[in-house]
């Protein structure tokens, strides 16, 4: 070879390994997700909302000159199909896990991700979680490479709380009825808590078998006894569209106070039940102005309907993981997932309802919230109906935070 | 003799495939290997008393769950040193199922029949309904989580290692469980079975032996659940649910309930199935439910039952009788699957809601990729593909059926030849 | 006392739905000795096709198209696919319902998604019955109540006073001997599975629009009806009556008391110690409602397995 040739090598060789283009690997997101069985539906929403994400990522340019892979993974229902599919990920070189659907599910990929970390330093892989809510997510099993995107149980019920006080919705005599499992506990002492920053009193509260009750006229009949003004429930799918049936059908009026209302297919279930109830969510297309309405149709056109539901904060969790992304440089060539979650800890983004960002004591994101009222003159209708959701308040993330919990100690890499 | 030394090669074939797989898989594919032998353990456990005993269970996840738990918190009390070190924490799960087996065995066995059947989904159910309100044991919806340690200078953190336990503890139970039906007792199961009335003239205690056989079955169960916890590190009451109970059925009888390692490969197949699938369609579901059902129906001895026909019948009528019939055999399964998979597939695009919303208005709707292909649903040809494979695949079948009863028919007709012509010298 | 009425009324009309349901699954065990799986989810596609029809029939004419579409559906699972695994025994007839159970439930959210669906009381049957303290009681729960206290005579006067209910009684007693006498058995075995998956049919079209419309329809009401089935006596319909009543109120009843173990033992003073332990002695009842069919189940399997009204095992 002439010598030439050979300088021009390396020289070539030398620019490459200097620019660490050497072998640029994409970056690889895992949906781990429930996509059959009975609680599809959601895993469904979370699926759409991701996918929307990345696409968006990848119109912006990808990472490092490639585009953004996801790769999707079915759990099959469970924290077991899971934990599974989490390890089929890693082998096939996933780095960011995104999972939403189940705080069980939730639970079991935070530990595992947590435990491979630890016995894989060097080759870590991050969970984003964009819908578990349960507190001891960002409590107790608090741990640097998760990062939570959504609300929380308190969060929720502060914002639903001050939402409702300011519309005078709320009145002095509540009942808390919720499900007995994490989430409805954790709402249930969210609500005790919040009984003198809401200026109410809790008159009774319940808990009651999950997804596993056809009639509630019993409990509706405890409400009734009870002679309060709201009821407020953390009660998703069939136990909140059973309890506000059997409240109806008793002829009660007591306003509902709740965090899932909008769930596809609810309000057309309950009909003009529905009309005056009160739900707290992470995005209201109503009152995301401008900004908001290009979401809004951007999403549409791209998926078929509006976002709703867990869509909006999925939609912002990735956006802020692609702006984290963005001001990490590749090192080997590959994403150092250690930077990444760095880079998260001091993300902040611009959404139609306000700032998002992240805080780095629990990686519990700070997001705005609102509080709307089932409304015939909502601009946006939903399930095919005449009726939508109305935004009565928003809360910018600083109000609608609540305070880091006292049990999470986490240990940071450095 | 001979049948049994081909057995005996085949099966020191399978293990040394077995033992060498981490070289040939993908690290996924070896974590589905582990998911494939745990369930192939549950199911040959629960095939002892179903198959076997011909006591059929509804609840067996209970077993399987009590031992995932125990496990669990085993695993927590002895960090994976002292008394039990990790790889011997299967034996706290074999323990808690031989025990809880043994209590729920005496109240079950105590009916037999439909009533058998309906008190175990009654324990099973209880167990489930019950788990979520006692937090300490079952540690409410997040599970009981714990951790491997590192034991007998294994550290256990990988994959491979992972493998070789579960299979070397899933490899010594199925010898144990097969050991077993050489034994007397292994022949009482069966007596069990077949006539429990006459193992009582004869002097047994049928009861005690019923409560001995659920046990072990239990306790085999309880190793299962104990290895899927180790795997997994950690437990969760929907281990409980009804859903697990039916899965470890469906496997034992897709498999094959009379033959002993059927259910395991029944199990096998369908958690691979599970597994390959789920990712692929969210359709998964429905194509598993006919499987079975088609299993159920045409193949009621069970895919293992099946493996046995071509030797068969290759012997009754000679090789080259019976490949034109297998080969329509296997084209018309191959149609009929992909003209099945095609609509359903097509369907549940067409179905959808976000494609409903996007096809609102009036037509040309929009095209439906599927298979890297784009499709119109107004195009007759979309229509007509799926159509023409289920109608060629049915002609094909009944073809194949036709054949095979041409050839039935012809060995009877040649069965009787030669009779006649012995008998008589000078045709009439 | 108010809470009190109410809480029995609601537990009757419940157990009732109840009835509706398990009445075709009952007839059918004590005919083919087969408890169906699949005939939760005949429920199931009797709340969906009245949804599908209510647009272009109204809600009467769905009401009573629906159970008759379910009823051909039974007739065809029967006819097609259970006869043929009738000779396996009973073992693989009942996988096969379980199949079926899959795969009916696998094409309701393939053609109508898996979300619940839009499927309501209309509203002229939407207002108020009576008053009872200071709630209402809903009409169309009364309704419910009604059609299904008319099904239990109807079925009753059927099998006891008509030629074809004696025919179909002795096809169930005595298959072989009916069969030599001339009937069609296996005829009678088609109608009465097509008859009970057209009455669990009806229960869904009545129900679902009280109740909600969803996929998960089968599971949620499954478990309990085999309950219910088994409590009161396999192959018996006043056992079925009373099993489902029993349950109804029992469940209902039960919400209301808040009462624990604790409780009890507070009786004869030990509460203090029985809530230092707590764990199951803290448990209180109301939260265990649910829980409380399968205890129930549990004892009589135990101590009268025929069920109530059932014949001796």
């Amino acid at each position: 070879m002439s010598t030439c040739r050979l300088s021009c090598l390396v020289i070539g060789a030398a620019l490459c390994v200097a620019t660490g283009l050497t072998f640029a690997a994409p970056v690889k997101i895992g949906l781990v997700e429930t996509l059959s069985g009975p609680q599809a539906s959601t895993g469904l929403l979370f699926r759409t909302a991701v996918r929307y994400g990345v696409d968006r990522m990848n119109a912006a340019g990808g990472w490092n000159g490639e585009p953004v892979q996801l790769l999707e993974y079915d759990n099959q229902g469970g924290p077991t199909g899971a934990a599974d599919k989490l390890k089929t990920a890693i082998a096939d070189g996933v780095q960011v896990i995104v999972q939403g659907a189940s705080s069980a599910v939730g639970g079991q990929l935070t530990e595992d991700v947590r435990k491979y970390d630890m016995r894989n330093p060097g080759k870590e892989v991050l969970y984003v979680n964009v819908g578990a809510e349960a507190m001891e997510l960002t409590g107790e099993k608090c741990q640097f490479y998760h990062f939570r995107f959504t609300g929380n149980a308190q969060v929720r019920v502060k914002a639903l709380v001050l939402g409702m006080k300011q519309s005078n919705a709320l009145g002095t005599r509540v009942y808390s009825i919720n499900q007995n499992y994490s989430w409805g506990q954790d709402m249930e002492s969210a609500i005790v808590e919040d009984a003198s920053l809401g200026g109410y009193q809790v008159v009774d509260k319940t808990l009651h078998d999950v997804n596993k009750i056809q009639d509630f006229a019993p409990y509706v009949a405890k409400i009734a006894a009870a002679n309060v003004d709201t009821v407020l429930t953390g009660n998703w799918s069939n136990d909140l569209l059973l309890l506000m049936k059997a409240t109806r059908a008793a002829g009660l009026k007591d306003r509902f106070g709740t965090v899932f209302l909008d769930q596809p297919g609810n309000l057309g279930t309950a009909g003009d039940i529905a009309l005056g109830h009160f739900v707290v969510h992470a995005f209201n297309p109503e009152a995301g102005g401008a900004e908001g309405e290009r979401f809004v149709a951007d999403y549409k056109a791209k998926s078929g309907h509006i976002p709703v539901f867990i869509e909006p904060q999925t939609a912002f969790g990735m956006a802020m993981v692609a702006e984290a992304l963005k001001q990490v440089k590749p090192e080997h060539g590959a994403l150092s997932v250690t930077a990444l979650a760095h880079a998260l800890e001091t993300t902040r983004i611009n959404t139609p309802l306000g700032e998002m960002s992240m805080r780095g004591a629990d990686h519990q994101a700070l997001l705005p919230m609102v509080v709307s009222t089932v409304a015939r003159d909502a601009k946006f209708k939903a399930d095919d109906t005449d009726m939508g959701f109305k935004p009565v308040k928003v809360f910018s993330a600083s109000d609608a935070a609540t305070p880091v919990q006292a049990n999470c100690k986490m240990q940071r890499p450095d | 003799m001979r049948g049994r030394g081909g057995l005996g090669a085949l099966g020191t074939v399978g293990v040394a495939l077995l033992l060498a797989l981490p070289w040939i898989l993908s690290q996924g594919l070896l974590n589905a290997s582990i998911q494939m032998l745990i369930a192939a353990l549950f199911a040959c456990a629960y095939n002892l008393l179903a198959g076997q005993a011909g006591m059929l269970s509804f609840g067996h996840a209970a077993y399987f769950g009590v031992g995932a738990f125990a496990t669990v918190h085993a695993m927590n009390a002895f960090g994976g040193s002292g008394l039990l070190p990790t790889p011997l924490m299967p034996l706290a799960g074999a323990l808690a199922g031989l025990i809880f087996g043994a209590i729920a065995g005496w109240f079950a066995t105590q009916r037999t029949g439909a009533y058998f059947a309906m008190i175990t989904l009654a324990i099973a159910e209880l167990l489930h309904a019950l788990a979520p309100h006692f937090k300490g044991l079952f540690g409410g919806e997040g599970g009981v989580s714990s951790t491997r340690m590192p034991s007998m200078g294994v550290t256990f953190g990988s994959t491979t290692q992972m493998y070789y336990l579960v299979l070397a503890w899933v490899l010594a139970s199925l010898l144990a469980l097969y050991l077993y039906t050489l034994t007397p007792l292994g022949r009482l199961t069966l007596g069990l079975r077949e006539n429990s009335h006459r193992l009582r003239f004869l002097g047994y205690d049928v009861h005690k032996l019923s409560v001995l056989v659920f046990s072990i079955s239990a306790m085999f169960s309880g190793i299962a659940g104990s290895l899927q916890v180790i795997n997994n590190e950690a437990a969760n009451y929907i281990v409980f649910d009804a859903g697990q109970s039916t899965a470890v059925v469906l496997n034992t009888y897709i498999g094959g309930a009379r033959v002993f390692l059927g259910p395991a490969f029944g199990a096998a197949l369908m958690t691979f199935f599970g597994y390959a699938v789920s990712d692929l369609t969210q359709s998964w579901l429905l194509y598993q439910g006919i499987l079975f059902a088609l299993v159920m129906m045409f193949a009621p001895s069970g895919l293992a039952g099946l493996f046995g026909m071509p030797d068969r019948l290759r012997r009754r009528f000679g090789t080259a009788a019976v490949v034109p019939f297998f080969a329509l055999a296997l084209a018309s399964i191959v149609l009929l699957t992909a003209g099945t998979v095609f609509l359903v597939e097509l369907l549940q695009r067409i179905l959808s809601q976000d494609y409903r919303a996007l096809a609102a208005g009036a037509p040309p709707w929009p095209p439906i990729s599927l298979f890297g292909r784009q499709w119109s649903p107004a195009a007759a040809v979309t229509w007509l593909l799926p159509a023409a494979g289920v109608a060629c695949g049915a002609a094909t079948m009944l073809l194949a059926r036709h054949k095979l009863a041409l050839l039935e028919g012809r060995q009877e007709d040649t069965a009787a030849e030669p009779r006649a012509i012995e008998g008589e010298r000078t045709p009439a | 006392m108010d809470t009190l009425i109410v809480s029995l009324l609601n537990g009757v009309i419940y157990g009732l739905l109840l009835f509706m349901v398990s009445a075709g699954l009952t007839l059918v065990f004590g005919m083919m000795g087969v408890l169906n799986f699949a005939h939760a989810s005949f429920y199931m596609l009797g709340a969906y096709f009245a949804y599908a029809l209510q647009g272009t029939l109204g809600f009467w004419g769905a009401v009573v198209v629906s159970p008759l579409l379910v009823g051909l559906i039974g007739v065809i699972v029967e006819r097609f696919v259970l006869r043929r695994v009738h000779r396996y025994g009973h073992g693989h007839e009942l996988l096969l319902t379980f199949g079926l159970s899959i795969i009916i439930a696998e094409l309701v959210k393939l053609c109508f998604g898996n979300f619940p669906v839009n499927y309501r009381v209309p509203a002229s049957l939407d207002f108020a019955a009576f008053a009872v303290g200071n709630s209402d009681y809903p009409f169309y729960r009364v309704l419910m109540g009604a059609v299904a206290i008319a099904m239990f005579v109807l079925i009753f006067l059927l099998l006891t006073r008509t030629r074809v209910g004696i025919v179909v009684r002795s096809a169930i007693y005595k298959p072989r001997m009916a069969e030599a006498l001339g009937h069609n058995v296996p005829a009678v075995f088609m109608g009465v599975f097509g008859v009970g998956a057209a009455l669990a049919g009806l229960a869904g079209a009545v129900a679902g629009a009280f109740y909600t419309t969803n996929p998960n329809m089968a599971i949620d009401l499954g478990v309990v009806v085999f309950v219910v089935v088994v409590v009161g006596g396999l192959g018996s319909l006043s056992g079925a009556m009373l099993a489902s009543l029993l349950i109804g109120v029992v469940t209902s009843l039960a919400v209301g008391v808040d009462a624990s173990l604790a409780d009890l033992l507070g009786l004869i003073g030990a509460r203090a110690w029985a809530e230092r332990i707590g764990g199951l002695f803290t448990l209180k009842l109301s939260s265990l409602a649910a829980t409380i069919p399968f205890a129930l189940m549990l004892v009589v399997l135990l101590v009268r397995p025929g069920g109530l009204l059932g014949e001796k095992a």
